[in-house]
């Protein structure tokens, strides 16, 4: 299938609605200190604190068939879904054709989930609670991937999609290689798809994205670093595409103090060199300061285009990341593990 | 048949009426320039929070004063300049 290219240039006036819309809608999301408040709740009452938030109908509703931790597991991914649902609805022409293009990595994650639960030999209900129909495929067709039998199958199913070549070498042992190639081929796609026109909103867009998947691999150096492994096999986990992916490359199986140390002068240094020290145990700690990062360089950059994809970038990362801080917490709640661990994992822009 | 000549009085007039017209016409377009995008951002937000409708109403007036500047001047030219000069 070929990839749609972004048709025309875009009129800074077309984003007045939806970036007027998302600053409203970033006002409603959980505030940061919250997350502290939330970490001496229990289970229960955290549901009853999302219940007053924008999470309410998703509660309601699901509280008929889930209750504590799953309830809210379930409520957040459904509002996930719904709101980014939402932005694409709301939107017309150049930006809901970016929006929709980010959004597509939502069906490189359901994509990824059905392919892990087949590995794992986990039922349909079982994957369905994972998956989040907020791309382009939707929920039925998901459902129906789920219910094949094997790996296998999936993967036939998928042939002739935009997929396909990333899938076509799965060599029945391990699903590594092809995660990684969904993934790099997700940020080909929308460079082959937003790159190249002079549409000012898709080069936004693609700087954004630069910068994400810069952050990305970073946070891979620094796992494959600190375990020792060797060169070449982490220069395969890198994405290409990004503005410091020669530099990353070079970094790439450095012993870890010396990679701390060249990583001194770049902009994301400040927000991690209290803690990047090489005797660090944690990589997480790390990975959730470079997340929120990530999230204020968003906002940041939308300060200079207030009327371009950036702002509803911003929104849709902050929100993704609230879906997932509230999970971390339920889930770190559950398992009995302490608050200072659960709070390096939160990240808060 | 009467011969009507065209005097200097007259184009002047002529003109300061074109003038008084492209005062008011341009600023109104500038005017709804400025106000579409205010405008579609207004009802952005008022989607989300029906309370700012007042506050975004207000926003959303702002360019209209232009108009008011270009009205006035065009009041000005037709009516306060015109009786001196024919």
């Amino acid at each position: 299938m070929p990839v749609l290219r972004l048709p025309k240039f875009g009129k800074p006036v077309k984003y007045a609605y939806i970036t007027g819309r998302v600053r409203a809608m970033k006002t409603k999301l959980i505030p940061g200190e919250m997350y502290q408040r939330m970490m001496a709740m229990d289970v229960s009452e955290i549901a009853r604190y999302l219940e007053e938030t924008q999470y309410k109908d998703e509660i309601d509703t699901l509280s008929k068939d889930y209750s504590g931790t799953e309830l809210i597991e379930h409520a957040t991914f459904a509002n996930l879904a719904k709101i980014y649902g939402k932005l694409l609805a709301v939107s017309i022409d150049e930006p809901s054709f970016l929006i929709l293009e980010y959004l597509r990595r939502w069906d490189i994650w359901n994509i990824k989930t059905i392919l892990r639960g087949k590995f794992y030999g986990a039922d349909e209900t079982e994957i369905a609670k994972y998956l989040v129909p907020a791309g382009e495929l939707n929920m039925e067709y998901l459902s129906e991937l789920a219910k094949k039998e094997s790996i296998q199958e999936v993967i036939s199913a998928l042939e002739g999609s935009d997929l396909a070549p990333a899938l076509a070498n799965y060599d029945g042992k391990s699903l590594a290689p092809i995660e990684n190639a969904l993934d790099k081929l997700y940020y080909f796609r929308m460079e082959r798809a937003v790159g190249g026109t002079l549409s000012v909103g898709g080069g936004l867009l693609l700087k954004y994205v630069r910068k994400e998947i810069d952050i990305k691999n970073l946070i891979t150096l620094f796992r494959m670093n600190k375990a020792g492994v060797e060169a070449s096999i982490i220069q395969e986990n890198l994405i290409p595409g990004g503005k410091l992916y020669e530099d990353l490359n070079r970094l790439a199986g450095q012993p870890f103090g010396e990679f701390l140390r060249s990583l001194e002068g770049y902009p994301f240094w400040s927000s991690i060199s209290d803690i990047a020290t090489p005797d660090i145990e944690a990589i997480s700690r790390v990975e959730a300061r470079l997340k929120a990062y990530l999230i204020r360089y968003a906002w940041a950059l939308s300060n200079y285009h207030p009327l371009s994809i950036l702002p509803v970038l911003g929104y849709m990362v902050s929100k993704e990341t609230e879906v997932s801080n509230i999970r971390k917490i339920v889930r770190g709640k559950e398992a009995g593990l302490p608050a200072e661990l659960i709070e390096e994992q939160v990240v808060v822009a | 048949m009467a011969v009507e000549t065209i005097t200097d009085g007259g184009i002047l007039y002529g003109l300061i009426a074109v003038g008084a017209g492209l005062a008011t016409g341009l600023a109104g377009i500038g005017a709804g320039v400025g106000e579409q995008g205010i405008g579609a951002a207004v009802v952005g937000v008022v989607a989300e929070e029906p309370g700012f409708l007042g506050k975004g109403l207000f926003l959303m007036l702002l360019p209209e004063t232009l108009i008011i500047f270009g009205l006035a001047v065009s009041l000005i030219l037709m009516f306060a300049w015109t009786p001196f000069l024919v």
